[in-house]
């Protein structure tokens, strides 16, 4: 047993509390309640079948050196800074801990096959599975995404394409199913006779943009939908009548650049009584006012500090905190201070490296400077791979089950620490009353030299994912081509 | 037969059902029965713009059978307004649900336009405090809290008390110091022009600079704690040095084996990278996070010692 871990942590105890608390969890989550949904095909706890480590009594005793163990994986590193005082948030960061070195340091494979660098590979075949599964009918305890179906469409058809499946024979079942959820005055909802909501719009209209279907959207409707979602505060609300936050403006602004909507805004617009005349207008002070004294970015003003987009803000600030996200020791990334990692955030926290980086004023020679690229591989290829020969899809951490919301971002924040995305400064950001910035991203593979060091093979390797818009860089340009003459 | 069907108060409406857009639809979810009737009446009451008692009871029916569906709660919520409803009794189903639908968020949303018509927040934190009591970090009942103290002035009426408990019970608990913030700041960031918070009132500033470096003292190496102090620090535009003393308690250069924090590590490195001729020695403190304190973030430190401009320091 390696030195570095203890007596009690032997994964064998690991593994029984695993298998103790799979739990059928409540649907809805922190995740603004699309996380944690049970997969179609799930993994169950008698699926182990007995061993306690599957696969593993298959394999040969490994005879070789273990490759060196990363200086933050280290014992000397792990022991630093022992505190006195237990409390509810030591308590669950320590069981987290506990959960993860096991994978983190190769003392328990889950029986994955490993690469050159003997980290598990990326399991392109399950996870592939695992997201085809998530479009077959869903059992009636499902109705809990009844509101946010458009979510899985998306999630499903960007992961896929992220590990380089062909999602063409999705196309036409994806336009039928789309076509009763856009309501005649703009917007989708998530389902038939559903209000039209931002989150749903938002997931609806990047499905479709994957699928190269986005004749299907009524641009001029969605634009006077837009409208009514501006506030005279220069925020955006998720539907009309409904909360106004920082994810609308996020989703509302994506939806305009990826539409070539006009930022003018339209005549019957509420902002425009607060004098607004553009979807952009107040919008860099409100989400300034988002930005709170520790640095990062809240849901709304004043609210605590939440993963979210960089932008007229303190950026030394953002920076230190976006830094202090990855979590010692699962290399990770958190949400928030004090709280636990979590494998969605290796997108909504990894994302934003290239972005923070083009706004930096003495930036590094790239993004990849910044942080710790290898840290968040390890941490999603020996914690958040689904294990048993036939599983797939990608979770929280060990503990938790695999779902399409934390396979998509997995696989996007493999994609953010395996490429280089740069951001071209000289080319133009806005044109003919358009927001053209989110289409000057490029991106570079890694060398020969930067996939030792990240320890990936070339079958680890995922697609480019858009750093913005979170879904392949051919689809953004496409999308772009396609609105270019702005007729709505 | 079904629930509405059989019942002649509904025999009025024809019902609308789903449209799933084809033969095939994708990820099609396999409603039970009495989702499925509940949500084609809803249909053709929304079509009719329909705001009646009954529609109070369908949407608490389909409420109960999906807490998350965001068009049911707006639906409700118009209808509750439009009829001039008892909206006590609406608070009272809404603790309930809450309790049961502990991470559903609609719900949070939903009071906030109850208790702002009401335009009393009698009750309201007590509630909020059992929330707490079972998630001490949920994010949607903080946000809550705040609009509370926002909406109805509570800058004084026992929040600082309250966050002082809650950091009591567990220091590293963040939604706690970050309400303590909005408390102590809220006012002010909000109308600009008040002299007060950490920004306009040195009796305020002190008092919390205390309270972050007792909490410090508990738990040095808590995120929280240092975020709060810094941030006070930055908010109110401090020179560094004057924490340097405190923090080189835990974070000393003189004893690079004893460091008790890596975040007193890093804000030892700032401090000496506005002291001027300290450059060498941020550098040094840089080198201690990169190489043993906190290994993870390596490129990032070495990110802020470039931005020093000075040469390499040997370790
Ligand atoms: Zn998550």
């Amino acid at each position: 047993m390696s030195p570095l871990v203890r007596k009690d942590d032997d994964p064998r105890n690991t593994l029984e509390e695993l298998l103790q608390q799979s739990r059928i969890e409540e649907l809805t989550s922190e995740h603004d309640g699309y996380e944690d949904v049970e997969p179609a095909h799930s993994s169950t706890a008698h699926d182990f079948n007995g061993h306690p480590f599957p696969g593993n009594h298959l394999q040969p005793a490994r005879t070789q050196a273990k490759p060196p163990l990363p200086p933050w994986l280290q014992a000397a590193t792990l022991g630093l800074f022992h505190e006195d005082l237990t409390t509810t948030t030591t308590q669950a960061q320590a069981k987290v801990t506990k959960e993860c070195l096991p994978h983190l340091t190769g003392q328990d494979t889950s029986g994955f096959e490993l690469n050159s660098h003997g980290l598990p590979h990326l399991r392109r075949t399950q996870h592939a599975a695992f997201l085809h599964a998530q479009f077959e009918p869903l059992p009636a305890p499902y109705v809990a995404i009844d509101a946010s179906r458009p979510w899985f469409f998306y999630w499903v058809l960007s992961g896929l394409s992220a590990l380089g499946e062909d999602i063409n024979p999705y196309r036409e079942p994806l336009i039928a199913t789309v076509r009763p959820l856009q309501n005649p005055t703009g917007g989708f909802g998530g389902g038939h006779g559903q209000l039209s909501h931002c989150a749903c719009s938002y997931a609806t209209i990047l499905a479709l943009t994957i699928a190269d279907a986005l004749h299907v959207v009524d641009r001029r409707a969605t634009w006077h939908w837009l409208g009514t979602l501006k506030q005279p505060d220069g925020g955006f609300r998720m539907a009309i009548g409904a909360e106004e936050d920082i994810r609308g403006a996020y989703c509302a602004m994506t939806m305009l650049t990826l539409l070539n909507l006009p930022l003018e805004l339209p005549p019957d617009s509420l902002a425009r009584t607060a004098g607004l005349t553009r979807f952009t207008d107040k919008l860099g002070e409100w989400i300034s006012h988002c930005q709170t004294y520790e640095g990062g970015i809240a849901g709304a003003p004043t609210n605590e500090a939440h993963g979210a987009i960089p932008r007229y803000l303190d950026v030394p600030a953002l920076l230190a905190w976006l830094a202090a996200r990855q979590t010692q020791p699962e290399g990770g990334f958190q949400g928030r201070q004090e709280k636990l990692v979590d494998a969605c955030y290796s997108h909504w926290v990894g994302g934003c490296w290239a972005l923070i980086t083009a706004a930096l004023q003495q930036p590094p020679r790239n993004s990849a400077a910044l942080w710790n690229r290898a840290a968040l591989v390890r941490y999603l290829l020996t914690c958040c791979q689904q294990p048993g020969k036939k599983k797939g899809g990608m979770r929280d951490k060990p503990s938790t089950r695999p779902d399409a919301y934390h396979t998509l971002y997995s696989l996007a924040g493999l994609s953010h620490a395996q490429n280089v995305f740069t951001y071209n400064a000289r080319a133009p950001t806005t044109g003919e009353g358009r927001s053209l910035a989110a289409f000057n991203w490029a991106a570079r593979g890694p060398s020969k030299e930067e996939m030792r060091e990240l320890g990936v093979d070339e079958e680890d390797l995922v697609n480019f994912v858009h750093p913005v818009f979170v879904i392949p860089m051919a689809a953004v340009e496409r999308a772009r081509q396609e609105f270019e003459d702005g007729t709505l | 037969m079904g629930r509405y069907s059989d019942d002649p108060a509904w025999a009025d409406i024809i019902p609308l059902p789903t449209d799933e857009g084809g033969p095939n639809p994708l990820a099609a979810i396999a409603y039970d029965d009495e989702y499925a009737e509940a949500m084609s009446y809803l249909r053709a009451v929304m079509a009719a713009n329909e705001f009646s008692p009954r529609i109070l009871d369908l949407t608490e029916d389909l409420i109960d059978m999906n807490p998350a569906h965001y068009t049911v709660w707006l639906y409700r919520a118009q209808c509750l307004f439009a009829l001039k409803s008892d909206l006590h009794a609406e608070l009272a189903w809404l603790n309930a649900t809450a309790l049961e639908h502990q991470k559903n968020y609609q719900i949070w949303h939903h009071r906030m336009l109850v208790v702002d018509v009401l335009d009393s927040c009698e009750g309201e934190r007590e509630f909020v405090s059992r929330m707490f009591e079972l998630d001490a970090k949920n994010y949607h009942v903080w946000s809550y809290r705040q609009w509370l103290v926002r909406r109805f002035g509570l800058w004084e009426q026992g929040e600082l008390e309250f966050t002082r408990d809650l950091i009591e019970k567990d220091v590293r608990n963040n939604s706690a110091w970050n309400h303590r913030w909005y408390v102590v700041n809220g006012r002010e960031e909000r109308e600009e022009g008040e002299a007060g918070g950490v920004v306009g009132d040195a009796a305020v500033r002190e008092r919390e600079m205390e309270f972050a470096m007792q909490a410090i003292e508990k738990a040095p190496q808590n995120q929280s704690s240092w975020g709060y102090l810094r941030g006070i620090v930055r908010k109110a535009g401090l020179p560094l040095q004057g924490c340097k003393a405190f923090v080189q308690r835990f974070a000393s250069l003189e004893q690079p084996d004893e460091v008790r924090s890596s975040y007193a590590l890093d804000f030892m490195a700032e401090i000496l990278a506005e002291e001027k001729g300290s450059e060498q020695q941020a550098a040094l403190a840089l080198d201690m996070l990169a190489q043993k304190y906190d290994p993870v973030r390596r490129n990032y430190w070495e990110y802020r010692k470039g931005l020093l401009g000075v040469d390499a320091v040997a370790a």
